[in-house]
C-alpha cells in the first residue's frame, strides 16, 4: 500500500513536474513573443485578397460620401478593387503608428503631407510612389516638393487642397452696412463698426476639442510679419518662440484681442460656426472645411476675404492645406495600391470626389475643374496670387508640436497680460519635442 | 537489518504525506493557470511599463535605455507639478466629499420608510451610466448659454455665470462635480452594506445604556464600519488616481493644462506627443502612489486589529 502510494505520488510528482516544465515552456514563448516593444503588433484590420484597404480619416458625411464614391468608380473600371474603412479622425491620427507597423497593414491612407510622414518615412515604413508621380508632369512643383521625403523620394499623391481666410455671410454685412477691409486699419475699423453694433467682431472657436483653429491666428500673424521662411524655422526649432520677432507677433495680435468673441476659448469650431451662421459674431478666420458643418442652402451666401497685409515688403504667403494619400511599404498589394494612387490623381477622380462632397476644396490636378462656384474661384486667386504657401501649424511642424502650441494660444487669448511666461513655457514644452 | 529498517523507511514518508496534504492535480492547475493568465496579461505587461519608464521610446523605433532620465526630467516639468497639484486636490476632495456624502446618505437612507427604495435607485443611478457618456451630459450643462448659466440667470445670480469648461479657475471643480456625482451612489450603496451588516443588538444595548444618537454613531456605528472603511479607501484612491474619462472626455486636460491630472497627463504624452518612455514614468508615480496609499492604510488597520 506504501508502495503504491509512492507511486501515485511519485506519478503525480511527474505530472507536476512535466506540468510546470510545459508551464515553463508556455512562459518562455510568452516572453519572447510577448514584447510589447518589437516593432511588430497585428493590425485590427483584415485583408480581403486583391483589394486595396484605405484607411480613411474622412468622417465627415459628405467627405465620406465621397471617397466611398471614388473607391466604387475605380473598383467598376480596372482589376483591382477598393474597400475604405472610415475611422474618427483623433483615432486614426493616434492609431497610425501602429497601422503603419502592423504585419498585415492597410494599404493606403487619407492624409497630409509634412513633417510626420517624413519620420515615418526614415524608418522605411511608407511606400515609394515615384512611378506615380512619373504619370503626374503636369502637377505644379510645389505639390512635387511638398510630396517629396527630402531624400530624393516622392511619397505622397495630393488630391485635393483648400484655403483659409475669415469668411462671413454677405446677407449680414449687407444688414450692417459694412464692406469686406482692404488693410488692417479697415480690418480695425470693421470690428469697431461690428462692436457698436452689437456683435462680437471675430468669431474664433478654439474651445472643447478644437483649439488648434487658434493656431490659423498665429500662422497668419507670423508669416504676415516675420514670413513663411522665417515661420517653417520656427516651426523646425531653429528659433525660439521666446525670440523678439515671436513677441511681435503677439503684440500685434494683442490689438485685436479686444475684437474676439468672449466665447472665443469657450466654444469649438462648430458652435461658433453656428454663432457666425446667426450673425452673434461677424467674421471668423478659418479653412473652408467649416462649410460641412453649415446647411447646404447657406453656402451661396458664405464669402470671404483674405487676412490682411501688415508689412507689403514681405512676401505675400498664404495657408493652403493639401489633402491626398500614402501608402505602406508593408502593403501586400503594390501593384493595386499603385493603380488606386494614380487613379485619385487623375482628373476624372479629383472632379468626382469633389461633386460628391461639400465642393469647397481644390483639386491638385491642374487638369481638374473645381465646383465652379464664385467662392472657390475666389479662393483659387488667393492661392494663385500667394508667393509662398504654408500648410497649418501642424502640418509645417509635427503633430507633437501642436498641443503646445493650443495650450499657449488659448492661454494667450484668455490672458494675454500673461505674454513674457506664455511664451517661455512654450518655448519649453517645444524644446521637450523637439529633442525626443 | 532490513525487516528492522523497513519501517524507518516508511516512517518518514508517512509523517510527510501527513504534514502536507497531497494536492491533487486538478487543483494545482486550477491554482497556476489563473496564476499563468494573470501573468501574461497583467504582471508582465505591468513589468515592461517599468522597463519603459527607464527608456526613449516613439512607439516605432527600438527603445532606448536613459536609466532615470525620465524620472528627474519629471519633476523639473512645470506641468507635472500642475497635474500632480490638481491630482493632490482630486484626491482631497473626490475622495472627501464622496466618502463624507456617501456615509451620510446611507445614513439617512437606511432605515426602511415609504418610498426609501426610490432614493436608493435614484441616487444609484448615475453609477449605471458610461463616465463618457455623463461627461457629455453635463459638457452640455456647462456649455456658455447652457443650463448652469440660464439657471445662474434665472435665480438673478447673473454675474457668476462663466465659462465653466474653458476658465482655468473653474474647470477643475466643474469637472469634480460629474465625477462626483457618479461616485456618490456608489459609495452610499457600499455603505448601505455595511450598515445593514450591525447587528441591531448593539444599537439595543446603546439605547439601554442611555447613549444619544451621536454616541451611537461614534461608539457603535463607525467602529463596525471600520472593514467597510478599508474597502471604500482602496476604492476611493483607485478611482480618483485613475479618473481619466470624465476629464479626457470633458476638457482633454484643458484649457493650457489646467484640468491636467496624472491619469490625463499621462495619456497625453503617451499618445498625442509619442513619448511613450516619459508616459511609462509617469503612469509609475500613479502606480507608486496608489500603492503606497493603500499600503500604508492597510499596514495601520492590520497593526490595530493586531493590538
Amino acid at each position: 500500500m506504501d508502495n503504491a502510494v509512492l507511486t501515485q505520488w511519485g506519478q503525480a510528482g511527474l505530472n507536476r513536474r512535466r506540468f510546470l516544465a510545459g508551464l515553463g515552456a508556455v512562459g518562455g514563448a510568452a516572453l519572447l513573443s510577448g514584447c510589447a516593444t518589437s516593432a511588430t503588433s497585428t493590425g485590427p484590420v483584415k485583408q480581403t485578397s486583391g483589394a486595396v484597404t484605405i484607411q480613411s480619416n474622412l468622417s465627415s458625411p459628405q467627405a465620406k460620401v465621397a471617397i466611398e464614391a471614388l473607391a466604387k468608380d475605380f473598383s467598376s473600371k480596372g482589376q483591382a478593387t477598393a474597400t475604405v474603412n472610415t475611422i474618427a479622425s483623433e483615432t486614426f491620427r493616434t492609431q497610425l503608428p501602429s497601422y503603419l507597423t502592423a504585419d498585415n497593414p492597410p494599404d493606403a491612407y487619407t492624409w497630409y503631407p509634412g513633417s510626420l510622414l517624413n519620420g515615418y518615412a526614415k524608418k522605411g515604413l511608407l511606400l515609394d510612389v515615384d512611378e506615380v508621380w512619373q504619370g503626374m508632369s503636369n502637377y505644379s512643383s510645389a505639390f512635387r516638393t511638398l510630396s517629396g521625403d527630402g531624400a530624393g523620394h516622392q511619397i505622397f499623391v495630393p488630391t485635393d487642397y483648400y484655403w483659409w481666410g475669415f469668411f462671413y455671410r454677405k446677407s449680414n454685412f449687407a444688414k450692417w452696412g459694412v464692406a469686406e477691409p482692404k488693410t488692417w486699419s479697415d480690418f480695425i475699423a470693421l470690428c469697431k463698426t461690428l462692436q457698436g453694433k452689437g456683435v462680437a467682431p471675430i468669431g474664433v472657436g478654439a474651445g472643447g476639442d478644437t483649439a488648434w483653429v487658434a493656431s490659423a491666428w498665429f500662422d497668419y500673424l507670423n508669416i504676415r510679419i516675420n514670413g513663411a521662411p522665417y515661420h517653417r524655422q520656427l516651426l523646425a526649432g531653429q528659433s525660439r518662440f521666446d525670440d523678439p520677432r515671436v513677441t511681435k507677433v503677439f503684440n500685434q495680435w494683442n490689438t485685436v484681442l479686444p475684437y474676439f468673441d468672449p466665447q472665443s476659448t469657450a466654444l469649438d469650431f462648430q458652435d461658433a460656426t453656428t454663432s457666425l451662421l446667426q450673425g452673434r459674431t461677424g467674421m471668423m478666420l478659418i479653412g473652408t472645411f467649416f462649410a460641412d458643418a453649415a446647411p447646404k442652402d447657406i453656402l451661396p451666401d458664405l464669402d470671404f476675404f483674405q487676412f490682411p497685409v501688415l508689412d507689403p515688403a514681405v512676401p505675400l504667403a498664404e495657408e493652403g492645406p493639401a489633402d491626398g494619400y500614402f501608402a505602406s511599404s508593408r502593403t501586400a498589394h503594390r501593384a493595386e495600391v499603385m493603380d488606386w494612387l494614380k487613379y485619385v490623381a487623375t482628373a476624372p477622380a479629383q472632379e468626382l470626389y469633389i461633386k460628391n462632397s461639400s465642393g469647397t476644396v481644390l483639386p491638385t490636378n491642374p487638369d481638374a475643374k473645381d465646383s465652379g462656384t464664385p467662392l472657390v474661384a475666389k479662393g483659387r486667386a488667393l492661392l494663385e496670387s500667394a508667393k509662398e504657401l504654408t500648410q497649418f501649424f501642424n502640418r509645417d511642424s509635427s503633430d507633437a508640436l501642436q498641443p503646445t502650441a493650443d495650450s499657449a494660444l488659448v492661454r494667450f487669448i484668455q490672458k494675454p497680460n500673461e505674454l513674457p511666461s506664455i511664451l517661455s513655457d512654450w518655448q519649453a514644452a517645444a524644446q521637450k519635442v523637439w529633442s525626443s | 537489518m532490513t525487516t528492522l529498517s523497513a519501517p524507518t523507511i516508511s516512517a518518514p514518508v508517512r509523517t510527510r504525506r501527513r504534514r502536507t496534504p497531497r494536492l491533487p492535480p486538478v487543483l494545482i492547475l486550477f491554482v497556476l493557470l489563473p496564476l499563468a493568465v494573470e501573468g501574461f496579461w497583467v504582471f508582465w505587461p505591468a513589468l515592461q511599463g517599468f522597463y519603459l519608464s527607464l527608456t526613449d521610446w516613439d512607439g516605432v523605433s527600438a527603445p532606448r535605455w536613459v536609466g532615470f532620465g525620465n524620472f528627474t526630467e519629471l519633476f523639473a516639468d512645470p506641468i507635472f507639478r500642475t497635474a500632480l497639484v490638481n491630482t493632490a486636490i482630486w484626491l482631497v476632495l473626490f475622495g472627501g466629499i464622496s466618502a463624507a456624502g456617501g456615509l451620510g446618505l446611507a445614513l439617512l437612507l437606511q432605515q426602511e420608510r415609504r418610498g426609501v427604495g426610490f432614493y436608493r435607485a435614484a441616487l444609484f443611478t448615475p453609477v449605471v451610466f458610461s463616465l463618457v457618456a455623463t461627461a457629455l451630459m453635463w459638457q452640455v450643462i456647462y456649455q456658455p448659454d447652457g443650463l448652469a448659466n440660464r439657471l445662474l440667470g434665472a435665480i438673478g445670480l447673473g454675474s457668476w455665470q462663466h465659462s465653466w469648461l474653458a476658465n482655468s479657475s473653474t474647470v477643475l471643480y466643474a469637472v469634480l462635480l460629474p465625477a462626483l456625482w457618479r461616485q456618490l451612489g456608489y459609495v452610499m450603496v457600499l455603505y448601505l452594506a455595511g450598515l445593514k451588516g450591525i447587528d441591531p443588538v448593539l444599537y439595543e444595548a446603546a439605547k439601554l445604556d442611555g447613549a444619544t444618537k451621536i454616541q451611537q454613531f461614534r461608539n457603535v456605528t463607525w467602529p463596525q464600519l471600520r472593514s467597510v472603511n478599508s474597502v471604500i479607501l482602496s476604492v476611493i484612491v483607485i478611482d480618483s488616481l485613475r479618473s481619466f474619462d470624465v476629464v479626457w472626455s470633458m476638457t482633454k486636460g484643458g484649457p493650457y493644462h489646467s484640468s491636467e491630472l496624472l491619469s490625463t497627463y499621462m495619456y497625453s504624452t503617451a499618445f498625442q506627443s509619442l513619448q511613450l518612455g516619459y508616459a511609462s514614468a509617469l503612469a509609475v508615480v500613479i502606480f507608486v502612489l496608489a500603492f503606497g496609499v493603500i499600503v500604508t492604510y492597510l499596514v495601520r488597520a492590520f497593526r490595530e486589529d493586531a493590538s
